[in-house]
């Protein structure tokens, strides 16, 4: 990777679903170790720019490139192999599972087996390890999910709604996990939680309407009273 | 304790297999453990890869025209014949699996019916020349004896097909409890999730798919060389639902499943056909009624209970010790 490159580099995205259009001319930039929000409205397309990225969704036309690869058009899988993870919202893991064989499937997909990081971010999870999946609460299974995707490495990271209905203490242990994580990884956050948006993110973009109608930069402006109006 | 449960089952489910083997003709027995290979595949598929096929019939066909062609026109050696049976299932799960597991369940379980019409047509008119239409390929005379154990002897042949069905019992279990079953059940559950680990849903189905197909074909193959006959009727769609009835019956995903539910399963059309003439109808209410008792099957509506005895068997056992009783 060179120096100052973007990890990601979203241009001219436009995605419909059918005939409704989601994104307008959406442009966002992603450099390593950084740690870039997207807040904005429900329906605003969040989730649909981290699903064309992570390449769920088709978009209608524009760009997507990680280290001057183009992600447009390869198959999903392909771009998690490649290290862009995403983590989605709704906090389902596989439930029939136990909390080990969960990892290992995150394991065996990176080749990836050394746990301890994962175990070092969420000790709990190491006493969790031979329970099912469907028997952890939402917090536990946010861990479990992150936990997943940062076997292997990833260069990115697209974590949806990752605090969404936890409890306090939780949001504030992700809160110190993401901090932690992007020493290692670049970072690209879905969130509503302001505090949390302003207390890590580098780079804040501001979605409305399927518009990214403010891109703040500036540490001093990511503030929760500025961050609020577009909420 | 987990591993003693473990083989307790097996050696409940095999020594029930053998069992049938000292009560009952051995037609039967042998029809019963061949139909529990034909189950397993079928359980699989449903169980862990979440795919409904009313179409097993299709490669059990291949399987047994793959033995039935070389029995009767180049060989006479039955394990070569099964060899090739197998071989024959491989090739058309390939063929047929990239376009086939691309649909949704309820898609794969009518493109796989009509494949199983499309195998039976072909072998009943298209190449009849070959097949001789309905009257089929007998070639159980010329079967040849084998050493050790010589297919050709309907006794010999229940040790093989026992053999076979306890092997195909073991795959299965090694693959449930490997990485690629965990995937498997994993694309049931959560498709999407998976791909964003990174894997290709569509590479772990295909593999799934030729692998249960294969294992059907194998049944086929043993088929062929346990009757010395082979005809299209083995494909007709009356029989399509059969291993779908016996794998619900058995009990969708458990490990004894299709071993218990083949049992019930010709168990019940050998002896109600033997007492009443219209057994097919006799048999539909006993199986909406099983369905209905139970929506779990026999298996997995007993399998707690079972183990439920166990553990009260088992607790005066280990406060006496490690001497204690281990059922």
């Amino acid at each position: 990777m060179i120096a100052g490159e973007n990890i990601l580099t979203v241009a001219g995205l436009n995605v419909a679903y059918g005939e409704s259009k989601v994104l307008f001319d959406v442009n966002m930039k992603v450099r390593p170790y950084e740690v870039v929000a997207c807040v904005g409205r429900n329906g605003a397309g969040k989730t649909t720019l981290l699903k064309t990225i992570a390449g769920f969704v088709k978009p209608a036309s524009g760009t997507v490139t990680s280290d001057s690869t183009s992600l447009v058009g390869m198959t999903a899988f392909r771009i998690a192999g490649a290290g862009i993870k995403y983590v989605p919202q709704d906090k389902k893991v596989f439930s029939d599972l136990t909390v080990r064989e969960n990892l290992e499937l995150g394991s065996y997909a990176t080749n990836d087996y050394d746990w301890s990081q994962v175990i070092n971010y969420f000790p709990k999870l190491k006493q969790l390890m031979d329970r099912k999946a469907a028997y952890l609460s939402g917090g536990e299974r946010q861990m479990l999910m992150i936990g997943q995707s940062i076997l292997g490495s990833p260069k990115l990271l697209l974590v949806d709604e990752p605090t969404e209905g936890l409890a306090p203490s939780i949001v504030a242990h992700l809160q110190d996990v993401f901090l932690e994580l992007r020493k290692k990884t670049a970072l690209v956050l879905v969130e509503q939680n302001l505090p949390v948006v302003c207390a890590i993110s580098d780079r804040v973009y501001a979605l409305s309407e399927g518009r990214i109608v403010t891109e703040l930069v500036d540490r001093q402006s990511i503030r929760a009273e500025v961050c609020e109006q577009y909420l | 304790m987990k591993v003693l449960r473990w083989w307790w089952g097996l050696l409940l489910a095999f020594a029930a297999l053998a069992l049938v083997r000292i009560f009952l003709p051995l037609p039967f027995a042998n029809e019963i453990v061949i139909f529990s290979i034909y189950a397993m595949a079928c359980n699989f598929l449903l169980g862990r890869v979440g795919f409904i096929s009313f179409g097993q019939p299709a490669y059990l066909a291949v399987g047994a025209y793959g033995a039935g062609f070389y029995l009767f026109y180049f060989g006479a050696n039955p394990y070569v014949g099964i060899l090739l049976g197998i071989v024959a299932g491989i090739i058309v799960s390939l063929a047929v699996g990239p376009l086939f597991v691309r649909l949704r369940s309820d898609y794969f379980a009518l493109v796989n019916l009509a494949l199983s019409v499309i195998v039976f047509y072909l072998m009943q008119k298209v190449l009849a020349g070959i097949t001789h239409g309905d009257n089929g390929l007998w070639f159980l005379t010329s079967i040849a004896s084998t050493p050790v154990l010589d297919l050709s002897r309907p006794d010999h042949f229940f040790i093989f097909a026992f053999l076979v069905a306890f092997a195909i019992w073991a795959f299965y279990k090694y693959v449930d409890d490997s990485i690629f079953g965990a995937c498997c059940l994993a694309t049931k559950v959560n498709e999407d999730k998976l791909t964003f680990l990174g894997y290709s849903n569509y590479s772990i189905r295909l593999a799934a798919f030729v692998i249960a197909n294969t294992t059907a074909a194998l049944a086929g193959a043993m088929y062929a060389v346990y009757l010395g006959f082979v005809s299209p009727e083995i494909t007709s769609t009356a029989h399509a639902p059969e291993p779908v009835v016996v794998t619900i019956l058995g009990g969708v995903g458990t490990l004894y499943g299709p071993i218990v539910g083949s049992l019930v399963y010709i168990g019940m059309k050998d002896l109600i056909s033997r007492v009443v003439g219209n057994w097919e109808l006799i048999i539909g209410f006993g199986l909406v009624f099983i369905m209905l008792a139970g929506e779990k099957g026999i298996c997995g509506t007993l399998e707690p209970l079972f183990k439920k005895a166990l553990s009260r068997a088992a607790a005066p056992g280990a406060s006496a010790g490690v001497g204690g009783k281990t059922t």
